[in-house]
This record gives C-alpha cells, structure tokens and sequence, in this order.
C-alpha cells in the first residue's frame, strides 16, 4: 500500500527501540504522553537482537557443553556434542520471546510502534521512511523527540564486513557451524567474549591485538586472571600486531597484521572475527536540518537531564556517548521521559557498573584505587580471593577475586572490581552500596548467605576494615 | 599527611565559630595570609587567614558547620615539601580554655568522635555521598545537594538533610528587613526586630524533617537501620526499637545514626534530672501517648546558635545575673530638635549624617560623670565594683544577623561630628558583618533606641557586665504644660535600666533628671 507522505502529530517522538528507546517510551507513556517509537531494524535493538541477550545465551550454552567435558575432576565424564545450528535456533527463539515482550510492553504503555527510519525535517518534524520500495514515508510532528539510535561495530580497513569470511559481532552469533579456525581481532570485551565462547566450542582461535594485553581499560590483575584461563582454554594472543588485510586461499583464508616496526605476520583462518569497537549511528538522523552538532567521535552531547543543545530533542544511549552500555541506555531513557513529562530528574548516579561475560567474568563498579587516588580520596581497598570461598571450590572455579576501593577518612565505598564467577551478579550489590553511601561496615555487617560467593564481598569490605575472618588482613 | 590547619582563638575567649564562608576549595593554591573561610564567633565575623603557602588538600567542615577552636579546619599541601610527608599540626590555637575544652571533648566518647568525622569528610574528592532518593528529593525541592552538609553516618547526605537544607533556603529569603532607621538615629532598639516570619513547609511532602525530641521511648516491636547506625547504638547504649522517630522506609520505621544519638543525649540529660529531683523514685513509665507527630507540621526547627545564641546567652546571663529596675521619665526635647536641625546642614557639608545619638551618648557621659555610680561594672569574683573613669558608649544596632552593639570609645574626648561619624561607621560595619570584636567590646554604659521602631516605653536588658542602659522612645509632638499653658513640643520618652546590684533607685532617678537637662537643653553640653 502506498501511503504517500501523511502527517501525524505526537508528544514525544522516540527514535530507536533498543534498551534506551523502548525504556524511554514506556517511561513517557506511563506518564501520560502520547508517544510514538520508529525502529528501522528490530524491535529490542542491537543489546536484544545482536547483541548483549543473544551473545550470553550461547556463552551459557556453550559452558554447559564446556562445564561437562571438564568435570572429570568432580567424577563426571561426559563429551557432549556441539549442533550450533540448534544452538542458535534456541538462542533465536530466546530473542524472540524477549523482543514480543519488548512490544507488547510499549503496546500496554500505549505507545505507538512504527517501523521506518527517522530523519528530521526540522526541529519538531522528522520524517518517517520505511523500508522498501513503495512503502512511502509519513512526517511526524512531535513537541519532543527522544534520539535512541544507538551503535554499530567499527570496521577495520580492509576487512569490510561481508558476514561469511569477515564476521561482525552480529553475524558471529548466527553461524551455523563452528570454524575451525577463528582470528578475532581486537582483544575488548566483545572480542575476549566471543573468543573464549568459540575456543569452547571447538575453534582454535587467535586473538590479534594492536596493544599489549587483553581487555585494555581494566586493570592489569584483573585482565591477567582472564587472560591467563584464555590461554588455559587454548587462545592465542598476538599482541602489538594491527590487522592490515586479509586474502582468500584454498582452503580458507589468511590474515595479515604488521607490528610496528612493519613486520608481517600471517595467520591462518576459516573466519576473521572483527571486534575493534562501536560508533554511534548519527548519519541516518539528517542532524543537518537541527542545530545539534555531533562530536567528532559522533556523539550527541547531551547535559545532565539528557539535552541536546537544541531544546526539543534529547539523546540517550550509545548515540550520547561513553560507556556504551545498555543499562546506561535504560537508565537515561527514563530520565529523558521524565524530564519532557516535566519532573526534576537527572543522570546523578554516582556509578555505572559493567560486565564482562569472559571466563571468568568481570565485574566493576565506581572507581579503582588509582582514580580514587586522582579524585582526591585517600582510599582504601580490601580484597578476597576467591579460593578462600568455600562456594568457590565447591563450583570448582576458584580464579579471580573481589576488591573494594574506599575513602580512608569516611569508609564510603567507592567502587568494586570483582573478577569471578557470576562477577556480573556480585557487582549489582557494590553498586548499591556506593549509590546509597554506604560505607564499608555497612556491607561487612550486613550477614550474607552461606555458602554464595557474596560472601566474599562482604569479607572484602572487611579485609579493607583489617577484621575479614577468612583471609590475611593487610 | 598534609599540613593540619586548627581553628585558631579568633577572638579572646571564643571556644567556637560557625563557619560562614569557604574562601578557597580543595585543589587551590594559596598564599601565607591569604583568606582561607571566614568564621562567625561571639558577634563579628573573622577572617582566618592561611599560616602556610601551598595547595589546599581538603576541607574538613562545611559552610554552617560549627567548628571548636583547635580542631582541624583544613589541610594543606605546603609549598616545596612533599604532599605525604608526615604529619605535622600546629597549634595555632593559643587558646587556653578553648583547646582543652575541645580535648575533653575529643575524648569524651569514641561515638563523639565518629560523629565530628563524619562532619569532616562529607564532601571529600568533591563528592557527596547521598541515597539516590535523596538527591531525587533534593531535585524536586530544588536544593543543590552539594550545599547540603549531611548528619548521617560518616557525613552521608539524608532525606532529612535535604529537607531541613530546603526550609533554611525558604526563611532566609524571606527574612524581614528591619533596616527600618527614622529620623531619630541610626541606632535601632533591641526590640526584635529580626525575627524570621515563621513558615510553614514547602507542601507535599508526606515526611516531616522535625525529629521530636522528647525523652519518651518508642516502644516498637521492628526498627530499619542501618548496620553503622545499629553499631552506634550499640556504643552509646540505646535499643533503636525506643528511638522515637516518625521517619519510615518501606512502611517500618526507620533511624538514623543522628536520632540515635540524640535519644542518647536526651536520656542521659533525662536520668540525670530524675536523679536530682526524683531521688529513689523510679521514672515515671515511657510515656504511651501520642507523640507530637502530628503537629509537627506546624512548627519548623532552626538551629540555635551564632550570633542568635550569642545574643541568647549574654540576655539569659544578664538578665538572671544583675536584678534589673527600669526608670521611666519622658522629657520635652524641642531644643534638641532646634539644636539638630541647625548644626544638621553644617555636618552635611562635611559628609556627615548628623543623628540625635551623638547628643544623647554626650549628654549621657556629661550626666554619668555626675553619677559615676552608673559608669561601673561588678567584680563578682573579688566583691568589688569597677568605677571606670573612661566612657565607653555602647550602641544597641539590629542588624540582619541579630542584635549588635558596637562600642565608641572614650565618648567624653570627642566632638558631636566625630562621634558621628564613627558610629555611622560602626553601625554600617554591624550591619555588613564586617565588625571585628574589639569594635564590640570594653563598653562601659550602652544605648538603645527602640523608638527608632517605635515604641514610647520598654524595659531594656543590661549588657552585661555594665550596671546601666539607656533605653531611648521615639520623639513625638506631644502636649506639654508650660508656664501654666497646653503646648505642642517635641517629648522623648527615656527608660533607664539599671542592675540594682550596684546602683539605687535614687540614683537612676538622680541619673536621669540631670540626663533630662542635658537633653532639654544642650547648650548646657558646651560647659562639659
């Protein structure tokens, strides 16, 4: 049907349904705006679709097959056979049931879903295309608009993504054979995740890094204990080489990377996993026909309450910058509604935590000694090792361990930096800690369950008081 | 460790200041004499200035925090030594009394000591720690949660923090003006002038920040707190279940560590009462009944200190102190009046604003050399009155903080225009807070003129340890008998108190006759 160029008016114009659109949307709707939300792709965004959801559900898959097959030590022998194919058609199905959800939500906040790609006409106009020939487009107006556009994976010259040889993070979660072998290139957290879920699978893979160590950004004990179970599992890291190019061969492909001094080296490969990092989508917006002007990395810088400079239009998400974190994404989208809906809110929280989904993961939260250290606290840490915790050996999984970073004067907690199992559940309760203000006998009296690996959280924050029970105090 | 700056005696015998003013921040460079805060003690406002040249590292209190002399206000990196070199205090606190007083204190309680930390450190690293449901309150009543100084454990910002940061914000903005100098004087009464309307809380706001402080005990069965909160309590010896609060969390009750510790307080004051008057009596049981929760919406809560408790403390001595007797008398003023309106223009074309106070203050000192006996102060310590042979003239000025009364001295040396333009200095320096504490002390007689306002009679309050005030009405056109006839003249009425102690009725009387002839007739000043 061809619907020619209609115009239609809303409230608040939401553009991306990813974690930060669709959060803003139910937000504005519970509110009582009448709210429109376009999405180009799919509903639920890359974090749903391709991204955070998908990528854990076969992480989770593969260490049941790979918990299995290296249990003999708990007297279980088991070989389990990996069908990726029925693997991603489960992930599938688990996207699907979140996206569904995902619409039946905004559906019950009464917010109205259109599908088509947004680009503004001017600063309360944007116009709506939608996809394929013929569909025509409509012209919203709208009293605000609500930028959720989100990111997309960088590329790396020379290898542009073609989705058999050179594989986005996307594309890498919708194989249907596992390669047999798997250059990833970039050792980030997309990449360190990805590598060890392939090497898990059954891939040899090897990771080509321009730095000189795995998860740059984290901080060297923390990286070390998963870098050293990567290598354990069979990764290989070549670091301080850069990705130049990469050419078919017989039986496969092979790839070419240079360190500095513009030495060669060749890596034999099925596939070439590139994961070097996301950029904010800005380009498909037409910001020309507003006064915001990204940065230069092409963020929309936004203030405290979500603002863009121009006074109708917010961004949230990827698109207004770092970290490029769902939750973050989530966390802003309801500020932004709220603001429109006229309430006082703001971005004040004090800490973002993130996670990373390696073996074992990472955890984080506020800062690390060092950035206490530059922001004027005189901090103090405390740290458990997780082989002093009894439902560690128990899990058999007794790498990592949990540090907490605190003002010395106050004993406010100031962040956490946990590389464990479940690291990614542990860091929610530090998080809570710093954004009440609690300070360190708040969490080390507070009685944990036993046997969890909570407990180490609360030991830690008593180690950083000298009266943790089950290990040294410093 | 940084260079420990202590609150230095600012003023002769001041064990306190309220820390008005932050000059500098963590991270500023400074200079050796450059301002670092200033300090509200006794009644003037104190510049503290830095001892060192360096970096500032960290503000131990907060704008509004009461700061003891000797305790560490600030530390500083100095100049050309290393930042974590070890620790090196001053005492830059000569203070006697003071220092020792805030020492016992130190160690009175380890709780005590927990408590003035957290004070120190709420806003380490720039940073305030505060439940996001705090800052979303602060938010929605518009208050910047960084100018919030926290009473929680370790400093943490409270709901009740927010609140009580809200109402502060409300009554200052709408504190009346008593600026409200006539035609008589400069010089206001100490009638007061400047109290702040009261003000009901901003609407909405299902919680109320006014903790009640009676010594009753609740007797709940549950109470929310945290685990510091809890250990506090645990310290000083209370059970949370009986801290009386009206503050709840997730429907229960909850308690902070500042409620436990004032329910402590209370019934520490509260046995040691019934101990005194109760002997072997047991303490009537908690009682049951309602707690004034319900009104205690109608009532706001301000701290009571600085200069407000100043002025308190010197009224509640003086008054309980010296047996006050006020003289009444009222006197025709005409020729006062005549007198001013001549010499008026001759004091402008110097720039001078020429009141009745320099009149009054010379016709006072022209009647106390006639009566010395109003010039004195009490030696309670030796039995003995000081007659001063030096005339200090005291001047009562309401100024926005409160009342002041900044000093003239040697009044009997100095010439109307003079004494003029030194109190119009004076005044002005009260009023802009700008006073420094030798210009408010060594007063031997005081002044106040509460007809400024209005007013025909009143009774004022000595300021102690001085025998005698001066209390001044307003002049008005009144009818007056003279010579057997009914005429219009200009009448002030005069209200002498005097601290019975020391001085008769007779003498008042005597006083204020002779004052009255002076008064009725200045030239009689020119034989002085």
């Amino acid at each position: 049907m061809v619907v020619g160029d209609v115009t239609t008016g809303t409230d608040v114009l939401v553009i991306g349904a990813g974690p930060g659109g669709y959060v803003a949307a139910i937000r504005a709707g519970q509110l009582g705006k009448d709210v429109t939300l376009v999405e180009a792709d799919a509903f639920g965004g890359v974090c749903l679709n391709y991204g955070c959801i998908p990528s854990k559900a076969l992480i989770s898959a593969t260490d049941v097959a790979h918990h299995a097959r290296h249990a003999e030590r708990m007297g279980i022998h088991a070989d389990p056979a990996i069908d990726l194919t029925g693997m991603v058609n489960w992930k599938d199905s688990v996207v699907r049931r979140l996206t569904k959800g995902v619409e039946k939500l905004c559906e019950n906040a009464g917010v109205e879903l259109i599908e088509g790609r947004a680009e503004f006409v001017d600063e309360h106009k944007a116009r709506i295309v939608h996809g394929g020939d013929g569909q025509g487009s409509e012209t919203i107006e709208f009293e605000h608009a609500i930028v959720a556009t989100g990111s997309r994976p960088i590329e790396v010259p020379g290898f542009e993504f073609d989705g058999t040889h050179v594989l986005s993070s996307r594309d890498a979660l919708s194989l249907d054979t596992v390669p047999e072998k798997l250059v990833t290139i970039g050792a980030g957290y997309i990449g360190m995740e990805l590598s060890t879920t392939f090497q898990k699978m059954g891939a040899d893979v090897t990771v080509v890094e321009m730095l000189d160590d795995a998860l740059p950004g984290y901080e060297d004990d923390v990286a070390r204990v998963v870098r050293d179970r990567a290598e354990d599992l069979g990764i290989d890291f070549e670091f301080g080489l850069a990705a130049s190019d990469w050419e078919r061969t017989d039986d496969g492909m092979v790839v070419r990377a240079e360190d500095e001094d513009g030495e060669i080296s060749e890596f034999a490969a099925d596939k070439v996993l590139v994961a070097v990092g996301r950029q904010p989508v800005t380009d498909t917006l037409n910001l020309d026909a507003t006064d915001i002007e990204p940065t230069e990395n092409g963020f929309i810088e936004t203030d405290e309450q979500c603002r863009s400079g121009v006074e109708s239009i917010f961004a949230i998400g990827d698109v207004a910058g770092e970290p490029m974190l769902a939750h973050k994404a989530s966390a802003e989208g309801e500020i932004a509604a709220e603001v429109i809906a006229g309430e006082p809110a703001a971005m004040d929280q004090q800490a973002i935590p993130a996670a990373v989904f390696t073996d074992p993961e990472i955890g984080t939260v506020g800062m690390t000694s060092e950035e206490a250290e530059q922001a004027g606290f005189d901090p103090i840490v405390g740290q458990f090792p997780l082989r002093a915790s009894g439902r560690a050996l128990s899990m058999n999984d007794t790498d990592g361990f949990v540090r907490v970073v605190a003002d010395g004067d106050s004993e406010f907690v100031l962040g956490a930096q946990i590389v464990a199992p479940e690291a990614s559940e542990l860091i929610a309760e530090m998080g809570l800690a710093i954004e009440m203000g609690a300070q360190l006998e708040d969490v080390a009296a507070t009685i944990h369950t036993h046997p969890t690996l909570s407990e180490a959280t609360m030991e830690a924050c008593a180690n950083a008081l000298g009266k943790a029970i089950h290990t040294m105090n410093r | 460790m940084a260079f420990e700056f202590k609150l230095p005696d600012v003023g002769e015998g001041v064990a306190e200041g309220e820390l008005v003013t932050w000059h500098v921040a963590p991270g500023d460079a400074i200079e050796e004499d450059q301002v670092l805060a200033e300090v509200e003690t006794d009644k003037a406002l104190v510049d503290v200035p830095s001892p060192k040249t360096g970096t500032i590292r960290e503000l131990r209190f907060e704008e509004g925090d009461v700061v003891p002399v000797g305790d560490v206000l600030v530390t500083i990196d100095v100049e050309g030594e290393e930042p974590d070199a070890e620790p090196e205090t001053t005492d830059a606190s000569q203070a006697d009394a003071a220092d020792v007083e805030a020492a016992t204190k130190a160690a009175e309680s380890e709780a005590d000591a927990t408590e003035a930390e957290g004070d120190e450190t709420s806003a380490t690293g720039g940073r305030v720690f505060a439940a996001p449901s705090a800052r979303r309150l602060a938010r929605e009543l518009g208050v910047d949660i960084e100018t919030v100084s926290g009473s929680g454990p370790g400093g943490r910002v409270t709901e009740m923090d927010v609140r009580a940061s809200a109402e502060e914000a409300e009554s200052e903005t709408t504190t009346s003006d008593s600026d409200s100098a006539g035609e008589t004087a400069e010089a206001a009464s100490d009638a007061e002038s400047t109290e702040t309307p009261e003000e009901s809380q901003p609407a909405g706001n299902g919680q109320t920040a006014t903790r009640a402080t009676q010594v009753q005990a609740a007797d709940r069965e549950q109470t929310l707190a945290t685990p510091a909160t809890r250990r506090v309590a645990n310290e000083v010896g209370v059970d949370v279940n009986e801290v009386p609060t009206d503050v709840t969390r997730d429907g229960e009750p909850f308690v902070d560590e500042a409620a436990v510790r004032e329910y402590a307080e209370a019934q520490q004051a509260a046995q040691a009462a019934d101990t005194e008057a109760l002997a072997g009596e047991q303490e009537p049981a908690a009682a049951t009944g309602a707690e004034p929760t319900a009104e205690a919406e109608r009532e706001r809560r301000e701290p009571y200190k600085g200069v407000r408790k100043t002025i308190g403390d010197q009224m509640e001595r003086s008054k309980y102190t010296a047996p006050h007797v006020t003289h009444h008398d009222k006197v025709d003023v005409t020729g006062l009046v005549e007198a001013r309106e001549k010499l008026k223009p001759r004091a402008e074309e110097r720039g001078i604003k020429l009141t009745y106070m320099p009149f009054v203050m010379k016709a006072v000192v022209a009647a106390l050399k006639e009566y010395p006996d109003l010039n004195t102060s009490l030696d309670e310590e030796n039995d003995e009155i000081v007659y001063k042979n030096y005339y200090n003239v005291g001047v009562a000025t309401a100024t926005e903080a409160g009342l002041m009364v900044p000093v003239v001295d040697d009044v009997d040396r100095k010439g109307l225009l003079q004494l003029s333009s030194e109190l119009n200095e004076l005044v002005e320096k009260a009023r802009d807070r700008s006073i420094s504490l030798d210009e408010l002390r060594g007063g031997t007689f005081s002044i106040t003129n509460f007809g400024a306002i209005g007013g025909e009679y009143a009774t004022p309050i000595i300021n102690y340890p001085e025998t005698a005030i001066l209390g001044l009405g307003a002049i008005e056109e009144r009818p007056w008998v003279k010579d057997g006839e009914v005429v219009p003249r200009k009448v002030m009425t005069v209200s002498l108190s005097i601290d019975h102690r020391v001085i008769d009725g007779a003498e008042a009387a005597a006083f204020t006759n002779t004052l009255m002839e002076y008064l009725e007739d200045p030239t009689l000043l020119l034989l002085e």
